[in-house]
C-alpha cells in the first residue's frame, strides 16, 4: 500500500497574500473584504513578502532544495467561491523541492515540493438548497506541502502528520493550543491504481478516510474489481469515501505564468533566514549527543523547549548525570505549576540550587525541595512537608506491594499502580508530573 | 470652445459620433481645469464601466483606476468612458457590445482598435486628451485611422491598477492627441510608480527634456504589403524627416514576422484566465436561472452576455494553455517575444528608433469590415503588435492622407523607458506637419 499526502496549512501572516485584508476569523461573512480578493475588474494582486519568508522556512525545515528564483501561476477552474475563477498559486519552480523529513527520526518520507498559494472563499449551503458564499477566507495564504507516496499506512499518515504539523506550528510561532485547520489531500493505492481523497480536514479524519478508502479497496481487489482512477470525497459521519468526479491531471487547469507578479529572486532571502531547530529534531539530538533514552528526550522537548535549551546547559556545566537528575526530575516535575505563575521565575536561579548541591553544601532532598519551593512559590518548609508527605505516602505502599518493584524492571508501567494510588488518596495535591517522578525516583531506589 | 459649451453640446456630439458609451450630465465644468476622457476598460467610480462588454452593464466600480485618479488630482474632468472593441478584442472597434464609434473624416468608416472611442473624442473634440489602453497596437491603430497623435508607453511604466485585463504581460496605459505636446504632459501626469501594480515599481526616471531624434532604421519587413497609398504617404514622410535632418536606413528584422501568432498566444491565454471571472456574480449582469447548477449557469451568463470575438478569443485562449499544447505554445511564445526584443535591442544599438507605417490601409468602411475573416482582421495588426510584444514604447503620428481625405499614420518604436526620443521627434514633426482635422458641424 501507498499514501502520499498533499497537505494545505495557513501561514500566520496578519494581513492577506496579495491584499491588506486582516486574514482574522470574523464572525460576519464578507467582511474582510476588498476589490482585490473579491477579484473585481482592474483590482491586482499586491505579494505579501512575509508570505515568501514563511514558505522558505517550511522548506528548510522540510530539507528541500529553494529554488534561486520563484514566480507564481494561475489555475484556472470555475466555483462560486473563487472570485477570479482563477487560483494564483506555484507551478514551475515553486519555493522548494526534493525534500526529506523523518518519521520519528529513522523514516525518510520524500517531500516532491512545497509551495504557496491563495485560499479560495467558502461555500456554505442552507437547508433550503441555497448556497451562500462567504468571501473572508479569499486570500488567506496556504503552504502546500506534497509528499511522495512513501507512507506505508493509515496510522502512519496521521503519525506523519501530527509530527510535521507539531514542527511546523513550532516554526512559525503558532501557538500549540491554537485550533489551526488543517486540510489534506489524500492519495491512496491498495493494488496498482490510485484514488485521491480530496479536502480532508483535520488529522483524525486523515486516518479515518484513508482506513476506509483503504478497506474499499481492498473488498474491490478481493471481489476481483477494477479499482479506477478517480476523487472521492470523505463523509466523517457515515465514514465511507464517495465517488466525486474522475481523476483531473493538473494539466487541464491550463497553468500560465501569473502576469501580474514578477519573478521573485530568493537565493538571498533565503539564505539569511536562520530556522529553529525543529522539536522532532531536537529530540532526535538530545538523546544522541547525550546518550539519555528518547522517551526522556522526548518528554524534555514535549513539556517545553525552553526546558529542553536548560537541560543542554546544564549537563555543559554540571555533566550530563545531574541534567537528568535535576531538569529530567524536579525541574521538569514542577514546570507546569512554574508557568501559572507567569514569568516570576529566573531559570538561571535554579541553576545556583544545582551548584550548590554539586558543591556538596546542601544535600539531594534539600535540593529539591528548594527547586520545588522556588519554582512554585510554596516556601520550603512546606514543601518539605509536602515532599517528605508524598514519599512517606509512596514508601508506605510500595512496602505493602514489593511485587510491584521486580514488576517495574521488565515494564516500567508497573509505577502506574503507584500513580493511581496517590492520586486516589490525595486527590490532585500533587502535580501528575512530580507524583510520577517521585515514584520513579523511589521504585529504582529500591532496585 | 469653452469648456462649458462642449459639455453643453456633448450629448449632440456623441449622437453624431458615437465616441462614448458613459458621459458625464454635468453642463458646466466647475472647478475643473481642463476636460478629459477615458477608454471604458479604465474603471471610475462616477461612471458605468463595461469594457466594451454587456456582461458588464450596470458595473459601477469602487475605485478609480490610478491614471483617472492622478488626472483629476490634476484638475481634469472625466467627460466620457470612450467606445471599445469588447474587452480590447479587435483592430476597428466595431466588435463593441454597446455603440460603434465612427471615423470623424468619413462617418461610414471604423475609427480603429480597440481604443477607437478615444481617438474619435481626441480627433473631434478641441483640446482634448483620451485615455486609450494598448495590447496589441490598441492605441496607434486608432490614432492613425483618425489622424491624431498617441503613445504607448514602456510596459510598466503607467501603473495598471483600475485597468480591466485583456492581457496583463502587454497591456498599457497611454493618451491620444491632436496636440504632440500634450502627449507629453499627460504622460508625466499618470506616469510614475504604484505600489497597486508591482510591475509598474521597476521603472526609472521618467525623462522629459528634448532629446533630438537623429536616426530611424526602417525594417524592410515593415513595408511589405502595404497599401498603395499608404506607401507613398510614407516614402515622401521618409523625405521629410530627412529634411529635418534625420538620418534613414533600411534594415533586417527577421523576427517581426513570428511576433503576430507568438502575440495572440500570449495574449488569448491570459485573456482567457482574466475573463474567467465573468461569470454572472459579484458584478455586471446577474441574472437568469438561479435554481441552475452553478457551472450551468455561469455557462448560461457567459453564452448570452459575451461577443463572438471574445468567445473566439476565450476558446483560442484556452486551448493554447491546455494540456499538451500548453508547452508547446505557450511555452514557445514566451521564447519568441525574447527574440523579438532582442531585435530591437539589435536595431536601437545603432539607432534612435524603428519606424514604419503605423496601419497598412488607411480607416475601412464599415461595411467592407463585414467581409473579413478574424484572421483578416488580426492580420491587420502586424505592424503594430510586435512593439507590443516587446514592450517597447511606441508613437503614431499623422503623416498623411489618402486620395479619399483619409489619415495615415507612421509609428516610431524606441527603446525601453526612452519615451522622450518619442516626445522629441513627435514635437519637431508637428511644427512642419501640416494636420487637417475633421469637419465638425452639430
Ligand atoms: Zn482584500
Amino acid at each position: 500500500m501507498k499514501i502520499g499526502l498533499e497537505c494545505h496549512v495557513q501561514l500566520p501572516t496578519k494581513s492577506k497574500m496579495f491584499c491588506s485584508c486582516p486574514t482574522e476569523d470574523c464572525e460576519f461573512p464578507n467582511t474582510y473584504v476588498c476589490p482585490t480578493c473579491l477579484g473585481m475588474p482592474g483590482s491586482r494582486p499586491v505579494l505579501n513578502r512575509q508570505v515568501l519568508v514563511y514558505g522558505i522556512m517550511i522548506a528548510k525545515m522540510l530539507n528541500c532544495e529553494i529554488n534561486d528564483t520563484t514566480w507564481f501561476a494561475r489555475k484556472t477552474y470555475f466555483y462560486p467561491d473563487m472570485s477570479k475563477s482563477v487560483q494564483i498559486t506555484q507551478y514551475d519552480n515553486p519555493i522548494g523541492e526534493r525534500g526529506v523529513y523523518y518519521l520519528d527520526g529513522k523514516k525518510p518520507i520524500r517531500i516532491t515540493r512545497i509551495h504557496i498559494e491563495e485560499d479560495p472563499g467558502s461555500t456554505k449551503r442552507t437547508a433550503d438548497l441555497t448556497s451562500l458564499v462567504d468571501y473572508n477566507r479569499s486570500g488567506v495564504p496556504l503552504a502546500e506541502i506534497v509528499t511522495e507516496p512513501d507512507i506505508a499506512n493509515p496510522a502512519e499518515a496521521r503519525q506523519f502528520l501530527t509530527q510535521m504539523i507539531g514542527d511546523i506550528k513550532h516554526l512559525l510561532q503558532i501557538p500549540a493550543d491554537l485550533e489551526w485547520e488543517v486540510k489534506c489531500d489524500c492519495n491512496i493505492s491498495v493494488g496498482t491504481e490510485r484514488v485521491e481523497i480530496k479536502n480532508v480536514t483535520g488529522l483524525k479524519n486523515a486516518e479515518k478516510a484513508l482506513h476506509s478508502e483503504m478497506v474499499r479497496q481492498i473488498a474491490m481487489i478481493k471481489a476481483k474489481k477494477k479499482i479506477v482512477r478517480e476523487t472521492r470525497r470523505y463523509d466523517p459521519d457515515r465514514d465511507v469515501t464517495i465517488s466525486m468526479r474522475v481523476k483531473e491531471f493538473e494539466d487541464q487547469y491550463g497553468y500560465i505564468d501569473e502576469p501580474d507578479l514578477g519573478i521573485y529572486h530568493i537565493r538571498e532571502l533565503a539564505d539569511s533566514i536562520r530556522i529553529d531547530e525543529s522539536p522532532q529534531n531536537k529530540i532526535l539530538r538530545l538523546s544522541s549527543q547525550y546518550g539519555i533514552d528518547q522517551k526522556m528526550a522526548k518528554q524534555l522537548v514535549n513539556t517545553s523547549m525552553d526546558l529542553a535549551d536548560l537541560f543542554e546547559d546544564v549537563a555543559k556545566d554540571f555533566g550530563v548525570a545531574d541534567a537528568v537528575k535535576w531538569v529530567g526530575g524536579p525541574i521538569s516535575a514542577n514546570w507546569r505549576a512554574m508557568e501559572e505563575r507567569d514569568g516570576e521565575v529566573d531559570l538561571s536561579r535554579l541553576k545556583d540550587f544545582i551548584r550548590d548541591f554539586a558543591d556538596g553544601k546542601i544535600t539531594d532532598t534539600q535540593c529539591a525541595i528548594e527547586i520545588k519551593s522556588y519554582m512554585t512559590g510554596v516556601d520550603a518548609s512546606a514543601a518539605q512537608e509536602e515532599s517528605a508527605g508524598l514519599e512517606a505516602l509512596i514508601n508506605g505502599f510500595l512496602d505493602e506491594n514489593p511485587r510491584i518493584v521486580s514488576d517495574y524492571q521488565k515494564n516500567d508501567k508497573a509505577a502506574n499502580q503507584v500513580i493511581g494510588f496517590v492520586m486516589k488518596q490525595t486527590g490532585g495535591r500533587y502535580s501528575s508530573a512530580e507524583v510520577v517522578e517521585t515514584a520513579k525516583k523511589l521504585i529504582e531506589a529500591r532496585f | 470652445m469653452t469648456m462649458d459649451s462642449i459639455l453643453s453640446d456633448l450629448k449632440a456630439i456623441n449622437d453624431k459620433y458615437q465616441m462614448f458609451h458613459a458621459m458625464t450630465s454635468d453642463t458646466e465644468a466647475g472647478d475643473a481645469k481642463f476636460l478629459f476622457s477615458a477608454k471604458d476598460n479604465l474603471t471610475s467610480m462616477d461612471m458605468e464601466t463595461c469594457a466594451g462588454s454587456r456582461i458588464l452593464e450596470g458595473y459601477h466600480p469602487v475605485f478609480d483606476a490610478t491614471c483617472i485618479d492622478k488626472i483629476r488630482k490634476a484638475g481634469g474632468k472625466l467627460i466620457g468612458k470612450t467606445n471599445m472593441d469588447e474587452f480590447g478584442f479587435g483592430t476597428f472597434s466595431t466588435n463593441s457590445g454597446f455603440e460603434i464609434p465612427r471615423n470623424p473624416f468619413d462617418l461610414e468608416r471604423a475609427c480603429g482598435g480597440s481604443s477607437g472611442g478615444s481617438a474619435c473624442a481626441a480627433s473631434v473634440i478641441e483640446d482634448h486628451v483620451s485615455l486609450g489602453v494598448s495590447t496589441g497596437g490598441s492605441i496607434c491603430c486608432p490614432a492613425s485611422f483618425c489622424g491624431v497623435y498617441g503613445i504607448a508607453p514602456t510596459y510598466g511604466r503607467v501603473s495598471r491598477y483600475g485597468l480591466i485585463d485583456y492581457g496583463n504581460s502587454l497591456d498599457k496605459i497611454g493618451v491620444l492627441s491632436q496636440k504632440a505636446t500634450d502627449l507629453k504632459k499627460f504622460m508625466e501626469m499618470i506616469a510614475g510608480k504604484d505600489e497597486r501594480d508591482p510591475t509598474s515599481m521597476v521603472q526609472p526616471e521618467f525623462r522629459t527634456a528634448y532629446r533630438r531624434m537623429g536616426s530611424v532604421a526602417v525594417p524592410k519587413e515593415g513595408i511589405e504589403g502595404l497599401s498603395k497609398e499608404v506607401e507613398s504617404a510614407f516614402k515622401s514622410a521618409l523625405e521629410d524627416l530627412r529634411s529635418m535632418g534625420v538620418d534613414v536606413d533600411y534594415v533586417d528584422m527577421p523576427s517581426l514576422k513570428f511576433a503576430m501568432p507568438a502575440y495572440y498566444v500570449l495574449a488569448t491565454s491570459e485573456a482567457s484566465t482574466n475573463l474567467a471571472r465573468y461569470v454572472g456574480m459579484r458584478y455586471g449582469h446577474q441574472e437568469g436561472d438561479h435554481s441552475l447548477k452553478f457551472d450551468d449557469y455561469f455557462t448560461a451568463v457567459r453564452s448570452q452576455y459575451f461577443g463572438d470575438e471574445a468567445k473566439r478569443r476565450i476558446l483560442l485562449g484556452t486551448f493554447t494553455r491546455m494540456a499538451g499544447f500548453g508547452g508547446r505554445h505557450y511555452a514557445k511564445a514566451r521564447e519568441v517575444r525574447q527574440v523579438v526584443i532582442n531585435d530591437y535591442k539589435r536595431v536601437l544599438e545603432t539607432h534612435d528608433a524603428v519606424l514604419a507605417p503605423t496601419m497598412p490601409f488607411t480607416a475601412p468602411r464599415f461595411d467592407d469590415i463585414s467581409k473579413m475573416s478574424a484572421l483578416d482582421s488580426y492580420k491587420a495588426d502586424y505592424l503594430t503588435v510586435p512593439a507590443n510584444l516587446a514592450g517597447t514604447p511606441h508613437l503614431s503620428v499623422p503623416c498623411g492622407y489618402d486620395s479619399n481625405g483619409m489619415p495615415v499614420g507612421m509609428q516610431f518604436v524606441a527603446d525601453h523607458w526612452n519615451e522622450d526620443v518619442l516626445f522629441s521627434v513627435a514635437e519637431d514633426w508637428e511644427k512642419q506637419f501640416d494636420l487637417r482635422r475633421p469637419e465638425v458641424s452639430i
